[in-house]
């Protein structure tokens, strides 16, 4: 008995397709896609810190980066773990305070410009560096990347509110356990958040001295 | 001595006429055409979307701002090859008159009019986007700037588009169906190549991290309230259901490279790829990205079933 066919008898019985670009063209074309297929595996490769990735990186970063290739792919991992917000304090120009945070499930509809935020909150963290063993997690010091992000976060936002002053808060949600949850913890539970100042900006903090003093520190 | 160079000579022969089948046997442009509608409508939501808070994340004062972009893009290293057309935008006025011509060329991308022309202009603005912005992207913005660039190289206006519309009236009637394409067969291949590599170093990548290993990766991807959008934290009284989903997730994105070629196991293995990106789309909010990844998992159907599902010869 055989079995239903999985494909039209036409194209299950039919010849491949005769080659139509010359010899010469294939064989250029060939060179192109075998450095593009290898550029692919350069950016994984790279996250983390390989010697492969990084002494294959010397020749492609500029491929890379003008092709927008220089992505790990490891989503979700290693580990899926806490998730992190911002929350802040304005202090307005007329002396009232707006408290806020963001992402905002209320605020950022539809649920692509709620991950945007979502994502903004995030980066602070993947700009973090290994921590200080000897100090809390609300104590830890920041790293550069994070401080040049968090005046970022703090020019937009006392631009757009137009405010005087502006103190930025990271906060850590932790994932409880199968077993708190089962024991009746909600996610939302204030013993999984913790807390880390980011700090507290002026409006008269952000001249092109300053900010550019930063970017080359955090270069280095 | 002989057999080894009999070998040699056959594997040399064979590999040749292996690489020539695989890259450059023409073939039917309709997946490219059916991605190009696909993608071109996912990269007109993702970047209409920006259009709520454009100002916000494009404008002078945005989120992410020079000092910013510039440090997350120069990572340490003197010259940055990062590129984007937001840095000549200077007033709000050039800024909105930008974007609006943005959406344009995508709605015109998925209705597939002047193709050629506005895949590469699609390709040239999705990255302007994502590189103006680095830190409120994610892989939604990886997966769509990916199908943008393969779009540009066949041609994906070949079928099912305005431009076969305008090229049959012109005809004087209905043309057949599009005729085979090399171009078509490499921008298809170089998509199932990257998909591969894709889903491989996801799940290298897991296996870096204890949970995925242990079994409990899913739980916490399930119990992250910021992503949560359906509570399956009733999962806590199964822990070997979610150890199971955990492991097959990772099996799954690290074998997909080498068992989506067989004929027989590719709807299998694309089967698999529905539950594990509806579940990403529809428990943790991620409707887009969860989606896009489907986008790029349509590069493995071949075009006679794409024919066939949508009844259009």
């Amino acid at each position: 008995m055989s079995n239903p066919p999985t494909m039209p008898v036409a194209v299950r019985g039919a010849a491949a397709a005769p080659l139509r670009w010359s010899a010469r063209v294939r064989a250029a074309v060939s060179v192109l896609v075998a450095l593009h297929v290898v550029a692919l595996l350069v950016g994984p490769l790279s996250v983390p810190d390989s010697i492969v990735g990084r002494f294959l990186g010397q020749f492609y970063r500029p491929y890379l980066e003008i092709a927008y290739l220089n992505h790990g792919y490891k989503f979700f991992g290693p580990d899926p773990g806490p998730s992190h917000l911002v929350r802040y304090e304005l202090e307005l120009a007329d002396g009232s305070r707006l408290k806020g945070i963001f992402p905002d499930r209320a605020e950022h509809w539809p649920r692509l410009l709620y991950h945007r935020h979502f994502m903004l909150s995030e980066f602070v963290m993947a700009l973090s560096r290994p921590g200080d063993p000897g100090l809390p997690w609300e104590k830890q010091p920041l790293s550069q990347g994070q401080r040049v992000y968090a005046r970022s976060y703090a020019h937009h936002l006392l631009e757009k509110h137009q405010g005087n002053r502006v103190t930025l808060y990271f906060v850590e949600h932790l994932i409880p356990s199968p077993k708190e949850v089962l024991d009746g913890m909600k996610l939302d539970d204030p013993r999984l958040y913790r807390t880390l100042k980011l700090g507290t900006y002026g409006a008269d903090d952000f001249d092109d001295a300053v900010s550019t003093a930063m970017v080359a520190e955090a270069r280095q | 001595m002989n057999l080894v160079r009999g070998y040699l000579g056959e594997l040399r022969r064979e590999a040749v006429a292996g690489w020539n089948r695989f890259w450059f046997t023409p073939a039917d442009p309709a997946t490219l055409a059916l991605i190009r509608i696909l993608a071109g409508t996912m990269l007109l939501y993702t970047h209409l979307v920006w259009t709520l808070e454009l100002s916000d994340f494009f404008g002078h004062d945005s989120w992410v701002s020079a000092e910013a972009a510039a440090m997350a893009h120069g990572g340490g290293e003197a010259t940055s090859y990062v590129w984007s057309y937001f840095w000549l935008l200077r007033s709000p006025a050039a800024l909105w008159t930008a974007h609006v011509a943005a959406l344009v060329v995508f709605a015109i991308l998925t209705l597939g009019f002047f193709s050629r022309v506005t895949s590469v202009m699609a390709y040239l603005i999705a990255v302007s986007y994502v590189n103006r912005v680095p830190g409120a992207l994610f892989g939604l913005d990886q997966i769509n700037c990916m199908l943008a660039m393969y779009l540009m190289m066949g041609p994906s206006g070949a079928a099912w588009s305005l431009d076969r519309l305008l090229a049959a009236r012109r005809a004087g009637g209905r043309l057949p169906p599009a005729e085979p394409s090399t171009s078509a067969n490499l921008a298809i291949r170089l998509m199932q190549i990257q998909m591969c590599v894709i889903y491989f170093f996801a799940g290298l990548g897991k296996l870096h991290g204890e949970s995925w290993w242990g079994g409990d990766a899913i739980w916490g991807a399930l119990a992250n309230l910021e992503y949560q959008s359906l509570d399956m934290t009733w999962l806590a009284a199964w822990p070997l259901t979610v150890a199971v989903i955990t492991q097959v997730t990772v099996y799954w994105e690290l074998f997909f490279c080498a068992l989506v070629w067989p004929r027989l196991l590719r709807p299998m293995v694309l089967a698999l790829a529905i539950p594990l990106h509806l579940g990403i789309a529809f428990c943790m909010g991620m409707i887009t990205f969860g989606l896009v990844m489907l986008i790029g998992c349509v590069s493995f159907v071949p075009p006679w079933l794409v024919r066939r599902l949508f009844m259009v010869p």
